[in-house]
């Protein structure tokens, strides 16, 4: 296995770990009626799994690398 | 419709559960779709239905008075007396109950409901982290405008056939006569006075 795919395959992890962690405080603050709970969604959920998206796009970007330079 | 969305992060977490543990299904061409889907699209109107909901639920009745200095206010809306403004708009439905509060606060300009949300935030900052006012002391600042209330009065045939309200037209549109504080309609929330006052009990 090349060094690149388990680079893009642990950013997958990260991304994945984030999303979940984002969205599981979602849920929870979906279920808690409080006016903290906005704060909570939208300061730490919101940008946990912004962050993780982000982090698969990254991903995504690494897995183009090896094919362009095989094709050049 | 909260169920809903929770049945959606549910079906995100699945997804990206499988790319947690199973990582290298990706090299696969169908999975880098499913993956896409999982950890791009999913995610992504997880975040935008999620601060939906948020701020739907930031506009009701209830989260308003869920802060410890709103709470007289709240109780302010039953108060059993028809020259009180916001009482009146409650009990009569007015205004939506399940939304009084905004309904008569809102910020009704292209930007309002995004200062709304930051003033709100100040004042959730003010009630966890720095010192919450008094509620006597709490004013609206710049004053109440008249324009909250010509958003809902303005065309209406009870309000515009009134002879004191057409006289008065133009200086209540220009908002150099406030439609509060004119000794018209000057009993908003009077919360010093609520110990001395007779509440509305709504029927079950």
């Amino acid at each position: 296995m090349k060094l690149r795919q388990i680079g893009e395959q642990r950013l997958l992890q990260v991304s994945s770990v984030l999303i979940i962690l984002g969205l599981l405080i979602e849920i929870a603050t979906l279920l808690w009626f409080h006016p903290l709970s906005f704060v909570l969604f939208a300061f730490v959920g919101a940008s946990l799994i912004g962050l993780g998206i982000v982090v698969y796009l990254a991903s995504l970007v690494f897995g183009v690398i090896p094919h362009a330079e095989g094709g050049s | 419709m909260t169920g809903l969305l929770i049945g959606q992060i549910v079906l995100t977490i699945v997804l990206a559960s499988i790319f947690l543990f199973r990582p290298s299904v990706t090299t696969g061409a169908g999975w880098k779709i499913v993956a896409f889907i999982g950890l791009c699209v999913l995610p992504a109107l997880c975040i935008v239905a999620g601060m939906n909901t948020h701020v739907q639920r930031s506009e009701q009745t209830q989260f308003c008075i869920s802060c410890h200095v709103m709470v007289p206010f709240g109780k302010s809306l039953y108060v059993d007396d028809a020259k009180h403004i916001p009482a009146q708009h409650f009990q009569n439905h007015r205004v939506p109950a399940d939304m009084a509060c905004i309904s008569c606060h809102a910020d009704y300009t292209l930007y309002g409901p995004l200062n709304d949300k930051f003033r709100g935030l100040a004042r959730i900052y003010f009630q966890y982290i720095g010192t919450a006012p008094d509620p006597a002391s709490i004013t609206i600042p710049g004053g109440f405008k008249n324009a909250q209330c010509l958003h809902c009065h303005l065309g209406a045939r009870g309000f515009e056939e009134n002879p004191v309200h057409s006289a008065l037209m133009d200086t209540l549109k220009s908002n150099q006569m406030s439609c509060l504080t004119s000794g018209c309609h000057d009993t908003a929330h009077d919360i010093q006075n609520l110990s001395h006052v007779k509440f509305w009990s709504p029927v079950q």
